[in-house]
């Protein structure tokens, strides 16, 4: 028998011993037994979409794709992506490629080396993850940078969506004195708000018209009854986070005393998705100082 | 005098590859009836190539060999003391997921120099494997390594890959996965090797935690011994990781068969990792492997692999089959095309990915 079709037969005994894959009855979608309370739970990589949380992200992410590899004692870098350590090993925790650089800073997406690394992004030591295998799909990246700009809470959406939508921080911060130029204003929410619900009677920007506009603003200084002038802006949404507001003047904040107005009360106030306004109206007061 | 042995060297080569032409990667060890340490530094495989390893690779692997009328590139920079290698592939891939866009892109996979300065010729060595891109720079080993003066014994300290198995190429093959023990987790300690007549055996004793903060003062044990005739080889590999969290044991037996001009792999491995919780850690994973040399610089590579993730649960196995073709067209530069097709349960759609690949590949 000549040597090419000796080896098609050896290759073809080969692949009929070989065996199939599974029909995967009894499993969940991540091919743990149903009901045994598995690392993958239910809901897996196959169904719906990732949604900004940790059950859903250790479902449809971390449990089918990355521990595949992230698991275990010997697991690279020692990060273990299992349901049981995944929180552990991520949150506050500094990334051995880059000590410097915490995997999971709750609250700041960009800061955060486990986003970096699925993003591929510039300066990452290493590969892209997943390794091999393509990258994320861009609306689970985003998912997983909401969790992470929520604060990478250890609870589900459901949990999340429960919490009190509020006003987390802002940049410049409330009583703050910056220098010139100021070319935007960073609103950061508790989590995801109501884009449709961000206008200019929900959000605006005033400039004090005082002759003392530039003294130094207080944190409980509202100036309530001081004159003000509306200054003129656009308001951006932050496509890399939606619990952030970009409150963009349409020209560079020049020296004085600003209030940024945030309407949590009356009709159609700042909400979030599942339609829980604010606590009530948000006065934040910074001041421009002089160049 | 030098020249004279490289031009010699280059002729062996050159008949040798007439008799047994060949590729790339461990089969060429099976398709030569070498041990890896024939071709590279590294007497577990991978990284820089000897002096032996890249006359051969200029020579004999290649389609044709461009005569630049200069001595074949040996790594040498400048001195007998001091030689780089290095490796690159760049990617032009689309994966397809059920339910899911496709993704296309480009991806230069890795870059990676190597360096070797021989303080001692032929003694002892000083060896750095970095990889400097993608990304930043990620050293992968760093290690220093003695012989002995009758090069049976050798001891390596540092940080390395680990010896178990077949040292793959393909770094997402199910037999590296499910041990972890591949060239993305080189692990510090220090490896004890054997290397005499037809044996080749390392017994390693390291960290356990591939890269990471070490968390407890368990420790990982690789033993991995194999035969080593000219055209078979058979061997076993087995690893003990004891780590706080629970501990990890593999063991598999693999091997290699020339037949013509096929040279066969194959390897077959169980593990069982009590630091998974809910005893999910049983797993099997089997690998089968042929490479077809057509003809000088054109290999056919046929894999199937088989994966149980979960011994202890029916119904949940994944299979792999790859099919890629390689041409090697001239010295340092080869063509890589192929195709991925995984297959797994119904209900996971990542387990029914599909890859498809050019990949260009190049190496000094």
């Amino acid at each position: 028998m000549p040597i090419d079709r000796r080896f098609g037969f050896a290759f073809s005994v080969a692949v009929l011993l070989a065996a199939c894959a599974g029909n995967g009855e009894g499993l969940d979608q991540n091919g743990n037994p149903i009901g045994s309370g598995g690392s993958g739970g239910s809901g897996g990589s196959g169904s719906g979409a990732v949604t900004a949380d940790l059950q859903s992200i250790e479902e449809h992410v971390f449990t089918p794709i990355c521990s595949k590899c992230h698991i275990g004692g010997s697991a690279p870098e020692g990060l273990e992506l299992d349901a049981d350590h995944a929180y552990q090993d991520l949150v506050g925790v500094p990334s051995s490629e880059q000590p410097s650089v915490l995997r999971v800073k709750p609250g700041d997406p960009d800061l955060s080396y486990m986003v970096q690394k699925i993003e591929g992004a510039p300066g990452i030591v290493g590969s892209q993850m997943p390794l091999g295998e393509a990258p994320l799909p861009a609306a689970t990246i985003a998912a997983i940078r909401q969790w992470v700009a929520n604060g990478a809470p250890n609870v589900s959406t459901g949990a999340v969506m429960s919490q009190v939508f509020e006003l987390r921080s802002t940049s410049p911060a409330r009583g703050a004195t910056v220098a010139p130029p100021v070319r935007q204003i960073v609103i950061a929410f508790t989590h995801e708000f109501d884009a449709t619900l961000v206008n200019d009677t929900t959000v605006w920007l005033e400039r004090a018209a005082s002759p003392d506009a530039t003294r130094p603003a207080s944190a409980e200084d509202a100036g309530a009854d001081e004159p003000v002038q509306r200054i003129a802006v656009s308001l951006m949404l932050n496509r890399h986070n939606p619990a952030t507001l970009i409150v963009r003047p349409l020209e560079p904040l020049a020296p004085g005393r600003y209030r940024l107005r945030l309407r949590g009360s009356g009709g159609a106030a700042l909400a979030d998705l599942g339609a829980s306004t604010l606590q009530g109206d948000r006065t934040i007061v910074f001041t421009v100082g002089a160049p | 005098m030098r020249r004279l042995l490289l031009g010699l060297l280059a002729v062996a080569g050159l008949i040798a590859g007439a008799l047994r032409p060949a590729v790339a990667e461990p089969y060429l060890a099976v398709q030569f009836g070498m041990k890896c340490n024939q071709c590279h530094v590294n007497p577990t495989g991978g990284g820089l190539r000897t002096t032996f390893g890249d006359v051969l690779a200029q020579t004999v692997i290649p389609a044709e060999h461009l005569d630049t009328g200069a001595a074949p590139w040996t790594g040498e920079l400048g001195t007998r003391y001091l030689r780089a290698g290095g490796d690159l592939r760049f990617d032009a891939q689309a994966t397809q997921v059920p339910h899911s866009a496709s993704v296309q892109e480009f991806s230069l996979e890795q870059a990676r120099v190597y360096l070797e300065a021989n303080v001692i010729p032929d003694r002892l060595l000083a060896y750095i494997d970095e990889q400097v891109a993608p990304g930043g720079s990620l050293n992968r080993e760093a290690y220093v390594l003695f012989w002995t003066a009758s090069h049976d014994w050798y001891v390596k300290a540092g940080q390395m890959y680990l010896p178990f198995g077949l040292r793959l190429q393909d770094q997402s093959a199910f037999v590296l996965t499910t041990t972890g023990i591949n060239m993305t987790t080189p692990d510090q300690g220090v490896e004890l090797g054997y290397e005499h007549g037809a044996w080749d055996a390392q017994l390693a004793v390291s960290n356990g935690t591939a890269g990471g903060a070490v968390k407890s003062d368990g420790k990982q044990y690789s033993l991995n011994a194999a035969y080593v005739h000219s055209a078979w080889r058979l061997g076993l590999a087995a690893n003990e990781n004891n780590q706080a969290s629970g501990a990890k044991r593999a063991e598999g037996v693999f091997g290699g068969l020339r037949l013509g001009p096929v040279s066969w792999l194959a390897q077959a491995e169980i593990t069982d990792d009590r630091s998974i919780p809910n005893g999910q850690g049983k797993q099997l994973a089997t690998l089968l492997e042929a490479d077809w040399l057509i003809a000088r610089g054109h290999n056919l590579k046929i894999t199937d692999e088989f994966l149980n993730p979960n011994r202890a649960v029916p119904n949940g196995e994944q299979t792999r089959w790859s099919v890629v073709y390689e041409l090697t067209p001239i010295q340092f530069a080869q063509l890589r095309a192929g195709f991925r097709r995984n297959d797994g349960i119904p209900q996971d759609n990542l387990e029914h990915q599909r890859l498809y690949f050019i990949e260009l590949h190049g190496y000094f």
